[in-house]
């Protein structure tokens, strides 16, 4: 039983309390660019999830295999393939999703909640919970790019998903679809975020600088090459001695 | 050997996971590539009878006489029944590519944009039936007009006079190569 | 020429990488709160985008004579990642002062979108290697004005009173939004100038 509930759990945070877009504030650079309409949003979400999950589940079976040496460069070959494949599914059944989405489509290997739960969470844990945080953090990702698409799309052309709901003699606000509207969605999103988590006694999102940016895993990068230097630097004087 | 457990092992590992993961792709390249392949060459058929109708077949790619563009024959029952152009000119927001059909009496077919990348709601409603439309018919030396469009005029699009331009002087370009190939003939 | 200063202010104004395609808002909203981080770290930017540009432009005339495109997105990660890392090791052993001034921000660049986004574009717009390289300098330095543009805003924003509702993360993307606005008005320029 402890152990269905800590799965369930697992499953749950990704949602609402860890939610990646409006409370840990990843991935900004996919949700402001393409959740200018429901249908993008959408694909954007599910390709993202798909990766995630995948990269989640191979990266915690290969966890003891991988050296910790090259784990970074590990991860992101590994991410990489599975967006490439992706890709390559996506323009054979669906072109038009492709179409949308452009370049931030093979822009999923730089986005950071893949990186950074590879980090986080699947080099530490059993494959299923990773599987289920994959999913979790996946459709917590998906759910605030929808709301997000949903908002400026009605907005920006009075429409929802495709569907006319305000009347045309309506002029939408065109500027919700454009550049700006995205900012400024996304700054009332997490403020309204900030203000239920408030409520519930959680901190605010706040993004602490590219340093604590699990995507900018370079950080552990450097400390793979100071490390490795330090290692060089000892080989070197063993050698020497001998 | 030191040196051989602290770099060769991780270097070995790096290259085995790069080894799969490249022999995964190429499978998955495999299968997909002409799946991708079918559909480009599907779309492209149809995207040929969307701009010019009357035709049933379509020839082979060739070179419009004296210049560099190419062009497709369309034909029906054995006889040419008109032409689809590709041309490109430059929008707000990059290219703008354009394909055209024009019927053998030089007035256009159809308008599809193939590539579009104008600001949304404004540029991109040149997607749109209303405005495509209004090409039916047109011969060479479309203008484009703010209000009131007359013979052989379109309306521009509110609040997107580039993009309207933009279109209007791709498929002017394509009627321009029309006329080329009738003068070679 | 003409064609070359179209792409470059294309770059920089209408199509900025920042605000109007979104690409590396991490650094964006991460490292703008001082000035002169925001143009150290956009120095490193600009250098590393235009280096992996000349880099994988070769890279790429190999893959698509092989048929291999469908490994653009992994190998070029990959060799930025690598890339980054050398510029790293060799500028902190040859070039210390430039290694002070930038190297702490080049770790972070590795997978920022804009580098990878900058390269996918270069190709997915089949420029020259000239053209190429001017798209990415573009790119850099629109990053950068954005960047330090931004940094004034926020270095204001520090002593103004804002609600309670608003504070901290949503007024930092509401700014940005006004930012945004600003740089739109600069759509339709380069046509105006070059067309």
């Amino acid at each position: 039983m402890a152990k269905k509930k800590g799965l369930l759990h697992e499953f749950t945070k990704g949602l609402v309390i860890e939610n990646p877009v409006l409370r840990l504030v990843l991935g900004t650079c996919p949700t402001l660019a393409v959740s200018t309409s429901v249908e993008s949003a959408l694909g954007m979400g599910a390709a993202a999830s798909i990766v995630l999950i995948c990269s989640n589940i191979v990266i915690s079976a290969l966890k003891k295999v991988i050296p910790s040496k090259v784990r970074i460069p590990a991860y992101i070959v590994i991410i990489a393939s599975f967006v490439t494949i992706v890709q390559m599914v996506v323009k054979a059944f669906a072109p038009q999703i492709d179409e949308q989405l452009g370049v931030y489509l093979p822009l999923i290997v730089v986005n950071c909640i893949i990186l950074g739960r590879a980090e986080a969470f699947a080099c530490k844990n059993s494959v299923i919970a990773s599987a289920v945080d994959g999913m979790g953090m996946g459709v917590g990702f998906t759910a605030a790019l929808l709301l997000m698409g949903a908002i400026r799309e009605f907005f920006g052309t009075g429409a929802i998903a495709g569907m006319q709901i305000l009347p045309e003699s309506i002029s939408p606000m065109l500027i919700f679809i454009l550049p700006p509207g995205g900012f400024f969605v996304f700054g009332m999103l997490i403020a309204c975020a900030n203000k239920l988590a408030d409520k519930k006694g959680l901190s605010k999102a706040e993004l602490k600088g590219c340093e604590d940016c699990p995507m900018a895993g370079s950080c552990s990068i450097r400390e793979e090459i100071e490390n490795s230097q330090k290692a060089k630097k000892e080989d070197g004087k063993e050698a020497v001695n001998s | 050997m030191k040196n051989i457990k602290v770099f060769a092992i991780p270097a070995l590992a790096l290259f085995l996971i790069c080894l799969i993961a490249t022999t995964l792709l190429a499978v998955t390249n495999s299968v997909t590539a002409p799946m991708i392949d079918e559909l480009a060459q599907q779309t492209e058929l149809e995207t040929r009878q969307i701009v010019l109708p009357s035709a049933t077949a379509f020839s082979e790619e060739k070179t419009v006489p004296g210049a560099s563009a190419t062009y497709v024959e369309g034909t029906k029952d054995g006889a040419v029944s008109g032409y689809v152009f590709v041309t490109v000119t430059k929008g707000y927001g990059g290219d703008v590519k354009i394909m055209t059909g024009v019927d053998a009496d030089g007035k256009v077919t159809g308008v599809y944009p193939l590539e579009l990348n104008e600001t949304a709601g404004l540029g991109m409603n040149a997607k749109n039936d209303s405005f495509l439309n209004q090409f039916l018919g047109k011969v060479e030396g479309i203008k484009v007009t703010k209000s009131g469009a007359t013979g052989n005029e379109i309306q521009a699009l509110t609040g997107a006079t580039i993009t309207s331009n933009a279109v209007t002087g791709a498929v002017n370009e394509a009627l321009g190569y029309y006329k080329m190939i009738k003068e070679a003939e | 020429m003409k064609m070359m200063l179209a792409i470059l202010l294309t770059g920089i104004l209408t199509e900025n990488f920042v605000l109007a395609k979104f690409l590396g808002i991490c650094p964006f909203l991460g490292v703008s709160k001082k000035l002169n981080t925001a143009v150290g770290m956009s120095a490193a930017v600009i250098f590393v985008m235009v280096l992996s540009t000349a880099v994988t432009y070769p890279i790429n005339i190999l893959l698509v004579k092989n048929d291999l495109e469908y490994l653009q997105t992994i190998v070029f990660i990959l060799v930025i990642a690598a890339l980054v890392q050398l510029v790293e090791i060799v500028l902190k052993k040859y070039i210390p002062a430039l290694y002070n001034a930038l190297g702490i921000y080049l770790p972070l660049i590795t997978t920022n979108c804009a580098v990878l986004g900058v390269v996918l574009l270069n190709i997915e717009n089949s420029y020259t290697f000239v053209q190429s390289v001017m798209n990415s300098l573009g790119a850099g330095l629109g990053f950068m004005l954005a960047m330090v543009m931004f940094a004034g805003v926020r270095e204001r924003l520090e002593s103004c009173d804002v609600p309670k509702f608003l504070q901290g993360l949503p007024i930092t993307l509401i700014a940005a939004s006004l930012v945004s606005v600003s740089f739109l008005g600069f759509s339709g320029i380069i046509e105006g100038i070059f067309g």
